[in-house]
């Protein structure tokens, strides 16, 4: 797959079948849709800037085959900015899952995009993750999925009992 | 906007919310926020003539 010139809409498709092909290269174990992206599965569109691409190592060692995984996506045209990957001028992060990640990353959900078969966190993990950072768009983002998604309840408290985690004060 | 307006757009089709996340983030860049920073060291409007 060659990356060409930069594209009027987001590139999601493409992101999401370059880590569909980390796992077939045996790079990555599994992966799912994290952040900003998939929280608007579930609520009204806001800007961001970068996907997350939650990924559990198949190298378990320190660099996570971090270094691995940038030479793959390289060579297919990607290019490297900071801590982003960059495809058609949009950056992506590529971040070893552990723990609540980890637990979000295998329990996500399967949808497709344009035909490109992904996995995305469920609502109920972003609201976790998002009370384990605790950044004040953190909170925003936890306001906005308690309002707008449909919430499997039982399942978030249980998320967030078994974490040791609280929803903080609106 | 009002809060039934957001959970009609939340119930969109994901293609279309990440179609419409490209139109805000291009229009982000095109109109850019105006940095408080600098918004506060700029000359202050008087309403002297």
């Amino acid at each position: 797959m060659l990356i060409d010139e930069p594209s009027a809409n987001l590139p999601l498709a493409a992101v999401l079948r370059a880590a569909s092909d980390l796992v077939t290269a045996n790079l990555i174990e599994d992966w799912a849709l994290g952040g900003a992206l998939a929280a608007i599965y579930y609520v009204e569109p806001f800007a961001t800037y970068d996907a997350d691409i939650f990924f559990i190592p198949a190298d378990k060692g320190l660099s996570a085959g971090l270094p691995a995984i940038y030479a793959h996506l390289q060579a297919q045209g990607w290019q490297v900015e900071c801590e982003h990957l960059m495809v058609r001028g949009f950056p992506v992060q590529f971040l070893a899952a552990s723990g609540l990640t980890e637990e979000a990353v295998r329990e996500a959900q399967r949808i497709e995009f344009q035909g490109v078969p992904a996995k995305i966190f469920r609502a109920e993990h972003l609201i976790a993750i998002a009370a384990s950072v605790g950044r004040q768009k953190d909170k925003a983002r936890i306001e906005q999925l308690l309002q707008q998604a449909d919430l499997d309840k039982a399942q978030l408290e249980n998320i967030l009992q078994r974490h040791k985690l609280k929803l903080p004060t609106l | 906007m009002k809060l039934d307006m957001r959970k009609k757009l939340a119930r969109e089709p994901f293609e279309e919310k990440i179609r419409k996340v490209g139109q805000l983030v291009r229009l982000a860049k095109t109109f850019p926020r105006r940095n408080n920073a600098v918004a506060r060291q700029a000359p202050a409007r008087t309403s002297a003539r």
